[in-house]
């Protein structure tokens, strides 16, 4: 019986025979020679389980960040049999300048921990196991805190590959101030947090540019593997700007109770009151969200302009009582 | 969701990166080496024999000893120290990946609202270096810079000192007391700070909103309850014996926004229309009454009726300053 050879000691053994190549490996040469393949290859017989293994490998190796490079034969563009496998090892290794201080890695170290409880923990628990590969010793600078990104949306994983990969997705989303969920196909461009809130950017079928709170996707979100050319520029921080520009120009003024949890949290948050401590300038990048929270106030708070505001707070109250207040009568 | 292979990958990650490591440290001893990545000595050891198997098919496509890992084995058994004597392909770490290149670069992000952290030239130094060692180029991330809060730095510096603090809270319920507080642990969910503290008053460790302290004030007074000593839990709001249970009706889109007050177990019934019914734990109904109030369409309280009561009155006193408003308006 020959050995079984564990899946990551039949990975790593791929890795150093794709290193060690110069013109690259054939399938067929990968699986009659490396080990944890050839035990199981035959070579008058049928491979097709091996081959299937062989493209999980593949695919386990790219989710590291290993580069994996094909080489088509010469002569032959596209023929999947003669073709060839490679990593280089420049574009694999980490480069030689780039070294971690005690400091900075006790900062990604928690860095890494902000994602504890999310669907990049795995991702997290490899970078931080390739850091130790340097042995640098955090120097405990960070102890203490304990930072989390909640991250509850299981939407961050699907849409960073996306993001990553060009590729469009669709999700159910339930725009704020809405009771229902619509479907959405989106160019996704950027990821990004603002005031405490993950939001992504993406273009739509007519090449818009929206921005959806990953806390309102109501369902997965999908790849529709459909590529694109996305268009140049650092879209994340054009994002941000744009999102703070509106922010800045949106502005309400709402009278809060002194001493109140509102006047509290909303005057850290928006800066100072007036003199007397009772008028308060809010900023809002979006009507619907800012009417949402001031409503959770209850009699805190009470919006004196713009108008729309008002109204939109005032009808959340009365929902809100009418949905709660048993009347009379009533069964 | 797709079942993730993490073991296999996270095995992998090692074998990729213990090997460099062993590279540059020559003579390291199998206990230092397991401290350092986090395994028993005895883990380390086993790792180590398991790697001096592997290599490449050589120049006659099989492996012959010349093509193998192979280490120092006297200094092992005498001396418990590894000294790799033959190497193979690889001397450095791999790179990130994007994927991981750009969670890390958005959780270093978002500690630049950390006090502590918030050298701003070390972290942009630190993003570039991740953005250059990634295998590819990281997805767009990016996090604003929310306000770092002055009192953050404060219970930090106290938290280190060892020392207790003191300040005005002001709880769910409206009531506002003087807390003395040995620190133990600053905590974050997305842009809300936590301490969790020995609170004097209470006798036990009670948690506390950063941003509803006032007159904040490190004392001389050394603290009597230390982290070492307290080991305090992963969850930040442990479910109490005194909780409250609310029968409440939530839409199916809002279950997300709402799932840090559903239990692991919460039994999600359909209730038509695109709602559910289950039930929730609150410690009292001053916290409901405003996330319901936040929820508006999307929540009702079912039960019992003092807490749709509370919910109601809140709503309705808060819908009753417009009229008010209105009539001083003339």
């Amino acid at each position: 019986m020959p050995r079984i050879v564990p899946p990551e000691e039949r990975q790593f053994a791929l890795v150093l025979a794709l290193l060690a190549t110069e013109q690259g490996l054939t399938k067929e040469q990968i699986l009659s020679t490396v080990d944890g393949y050839h035990q199981k290859y035959d070579p008058n017989g049928d491979n097709a389980n091996l081959e299937r293994q062989f493209e999980r490998d593949k695919d386990a190796l790219r989710e590291l960040g290993i580069p994996l490079e094909t080489v088509d034969a010469p002569g032959e563009p596209g023929n999947n049999q003669l073709q060839s496998y490679r990593v280089s090892k420049g574009d694999y290794e980490l480069p030689a300048d780039i070294t971690f201080t005690p400091t900075e890695l006790s900062l990604l170290q928690l860095a890494g921990t902000v994602w504890r409880e999310g669907s990049l923990s795995g991702d997290m628990r490899r970078a931080m196991i390739k850091l130790r590969a340097a042995g640098v010793e955090p120097d405990g600078s960070m102890l203490g805190y304990a930072p989390r990104l909640k991250q509850l949306e299981p939407a961050f994983a699907p849409l960073t590959q996306a993001i990553e990969r060009h590729e469009a997705v669709t999700f159910p989303y339930l725009r704020p101030g809405r009771t229902t969920a619509r479907r959405h196909t989106i160019k996704p461009l950027a990821l990004f947090q603002f005031r405490g809130r993950w939001l992504f950017m993406g273009l739509d079928g007519a090449g818009r540019k929206l921005n959806f709170l990953l806390s309102r996707i109501v369902g997965d979100v999908v790849s529709t593997r459909e590529r694109f050319d996305p268009p140049a520029g650092d879209h994340s921080t054009e994002a941000l700007r744009e999102l703070e520009e509106l922010w800045q120009r949106n502005t309400a003024t709402v009278a809060v109770e002194p001493g109140s949890d509102a006047a509290m949290r909303l005057g850290r948050r928006y800066g100072g009151t007036t003199p007397d401590g009772r008028l308060l300038v809010v900023h809002y990048s979006d009507l619907a969200l800012l009417a949402d929270e001031l409503a959770g106030f209850g009699p805190e708070v009470t919006v004196i302009e713009p108008d729309q505001v008002k109204q939109a707070v005032l009808s959340r109250l009365e929902a809100t009582e009418w949905a709660h207040r048993d009347r009379e009568g009533a069964a | 969701m797709s079942p993730r292979p993490a073991y296999a990958a996270d095995r992998l990650a090692f074998l990729l990166s213990v090997v460099p490591y062993l590279i540059d440290h020559p003579g390291v001893t199998v206990a230092d080496a397991a401290a350092h990545f986090g395994l028993t000595p005895a883990e380390m050891q086993a790792q180590v024999e398991r790697i001096t198997g592997m290599g490449v098919p050589g120049a006659t496509k099989t492996y012959g000893p010349e093509d193998l890992f192979d280490i120092d084995w006297d200094a092992l058994d005498t001396e418990g120290r590894i000294y790799i004597t033959n190497r193979v392909v690889i001397d450095d770490a791999p790179r990130f990946s994007a994927r991981e290149a750009a969670a890390l670069i958005a959780g270093l992000q978002y500690l630049q609202s950390v006090p502590g952290s918030s050298d701003s030239a070390v972290l942009a130094g630190l993003i570039a270096k991740l953005a250059r060692g990634a295998s590819a180029v990281p997805p767009s991330v990016a996090i604003d810079r929310g306000a770092a809060d002055g009192a953050l730095a404060v219970v930090r510096d106290a938290i280190a000192a060892g020392i207790r603090v003191e300040f005005d809270y002001l709880n769910a319920r409206g009531e506002r007391e003087r807390r003395p507080v040995d620190p133990l642990r600053l905590e974050s969910r997305d842009d809300v700070w936590y301490l969790r503290g020995w609170c004097q008053l209470r006798g036990d460790v009670r948690v506390f909103r950063v941003d509803r302290m006032e007159n904040l004030r490190p004392t001389d007074v050394p603290a009597e309850h230390t982290p070492d000593e307290i080991a305090l839990s992963e969850t930040l709001f442990d479910p109490s014996a005194a909780d409250l249970v609310v029968e409440v009706r939530l839409a199916e889109s809002a279950i997300p926004a709402f799932a840090e007050y559903l239990s692991d177990d919460a039994k999600l019934e359909p209730d038509g229309d695109g709602f559910v019914r289950t039930s929730i734990r609150v410690a009292h109904f001053h916290t409901l009454k405003r996330v319901a109030g936040t929820m508006a369409g999307l929540l009702t309280v079912l039960g019992p009726p003092e807490a749709r009561r509370a919910v109601a009155d809140w709503a309705a006193a808060g819908a009753a300053r417009y009229r008010t408003a209105g009539a001083e308006d003339g």
